[in-house]
């Protein structure tokens, strides 16, 4: 919800923003580029990976590698790793 | 006797649209026909003229011609913006304007004649309220069209003052196409070496009522000066504006009707409404590549309620011609009575919706404004998941 920008109240301009924005996290990946640890929480299972790969006929191809993972704390985390841009975010919605 | 004002600004759609990139307007450039209309170039800047190119050119003709030219995409939105802050400002400095068109306005001088010094002063007041970056030329006459010409030949920033008694001479060698006749006509008039204002003025009038219709019977009339009218000021628009950002273009028609829906129960919520209901509407968006689209609607009776509102505006949803980036909803005219009887017993669900909103208000209240959103589906379908949905701002 913090990304709703408010403009000029009480008419004027108002931004939509995205459900299920990604949000950067800390991800310690093991040789095969699987997460040991995301946020400073050992990863106890790797329930699924997946590959998104779209938009590559636009400037703005998206390519991640997905890992839905259970945290040792017993959370359940959706992170993935941007191929394109670089760096590891968790979503929720995926 | 009164003294009617015209300013008029040549290519006013194609300066409005420039006007973020004013550097084209050294360069030869026209306003591209609209999308699907037939290919005629609009306005053309001076340096196409110098080149060779018309406006009502033919595209590929003007291109065989100018191969430099640039062609700007039309943009509505962005000239009926600025059109309207060039009328309030003319209304700021006591004018009565009456638009007879995007780029020329008229009114009567009388009003603000003591004000300024007399009607030459009181043009070139208006002259400057329009600003001089429109480049926008003033003329005043006792009749509309002879003000109008007298605007159309005078040049940037200069005012030309027409007596009435000078009229007819004043006309007679002016081009026909000051005349608001069609093509056709005016090619009929030139094959019958008829090219100037005094030479359809000479002619009697029963033999061009007969040869060319009421149509042409009319330009005759406005060959002799016109018929004397006065102006009638426009009553200013409401200011009831909402608009919705999107964060990627949208082109999908659901969410656009989800989009047009919070558009209109936020614009109905707005207190400046005051309870009166709804005359005129316009709708508007920014499209994906830079063009926007603007569409008007009057009622066929004045309402308030959305679900009318909403039934009446969704088609024109279907007429956008691109995705777009933002959308905009404009109360351009409401009623001046609040007070009418439209429902005796609240419809089912009245009283539950009724509270949904209370609760959100009082959500509202204690978060701030921005705190309470819908969740719209854009594309369900897509593999990227924060692509599927968006938070949309909803005050009501």
């Amino acid at each position: 919800m913090s990304e709703v920008l408010e403009r000029g109240a009480p008419g004027g301009v108002r931004t939509a923003g995205r459900v299920n924005a990604p949000r950067r996290a800390l991800v310690d990946p093991a040789f095969d580029g699987t997460p040991r640890r995301v946020n400073r929480q050992p990863v106890a299972l790797v329930r699924e990976e997946w590959r998104v790969v779209d938009r590559w006929w636009t400037e703005e191809p998206v390519s991640r590698r997905y890992f839905d993972v259970v945290l040792e704390g017993g959370q359940n985390e959706v992170v993935y790793r941007d191929e394109e841009g670089g760096g590891w975010f968790t979503q929720r919605g995926a | 006797m009164f003294v009617i004002g015209c300013i008029v600004i040549p290519g006013f759609e194609l300066r409005a649209a420039l006007r973020e990139r004013p550097g084209l307007l050294l360069r030869p450039a026209a306003l591209a026909p609209a999308p699907g209309a037939e290919p005629l170039l609009g306005p053309v800047t001076a340096v196409a003229e110098e080149k060779g190119v018309r406006p009502g050119m033919r595209m590929g003709e003007a291109l065989a011609t100018c191969p430099a030219l640039v062609l700007v995409e039309q943009d509505p939105a962005a000239a009926e913006r600025e059109w309207e802050g060039i009328l309030r400002r003319l209304e700021d400095n006591g004018f009565a304007v009456e638009p007879a068109g995007p780029g020329c306005v008229l009114f009567e001088t009388l009003g603000v004649e003591r004000l300024y010094g007399g009607v030459e002063p009181a043009l070139k007041r208006a002259l400057a309220a329009v600003g001089s970056v429109w480049d926008p030329r003033a003329g005043a006459a006792e009749r509309r069209f002879a003000a109008l010409a007298a605007a159309s030949v005078a040049r940037a920033g200069q005012v030309t003052i027409v007596s009435d008694r000078g009229t007819d001479e004043f006309l007679a060698p002016l081009p026909l196409d000051l005349l608001p006749l069609e093509p056709g006509m005016q090619e009929e008039l030139q094959e019958l070496g008829v090219r100037r204002l005094g030479e359809l003025a000479e002619l009697p009038g029963p033999a061009v009522a007969e040869r060319l219709g009421r149509e042409g019977h009319d330009a005759w009339g406005l060959a002799h000066g016109g018929k004397r009218r006065r102006v009638r000021g426009r009553r200013p628009p409401s200011e009831i504006v909402e608009a919705l950002e999107f964060p990627e273009a949208v082109g999908n028609e659901f969410t656009l009707r989800r989009a047009l829906a919070v558009l209109l129960e936020r614009a109905l919520g707005r207190p400046e409404r005051a309870g009166r209901f709804v005359r005129k509407l316009a709708l508007s968006a920014r499209l994906v590549g830079g063009g926007s689209w603007r569409r008007t609607l009057t009622l066929r009776e004045p309402a308030a309620e959305l679900d009318r509102l909403r039934v009446a505006l969704t088609p024109r949803l279907t007429e956008l011609p691109a995705p777009v980036f933002e959308l905009r909803l404009e109360l351009v005219e409401l009623t001046e009575e609040a007070g009418r009887q439209l429902e005796l017993v609240r419809p089912a669900g009245g009283e539950l919706q009724g509270r949904l909103k209370e609760g959100l208000r009082q959500v509202r209240a204690s978060t701030g404004g921005g705190a309470v959103c819908t969740v719209v589906e854009v594309a369900p379908w897509s593999r990227i998941p924060e692509s599927r949905a968006l938070f949309v701002p909803r005050d009501e």
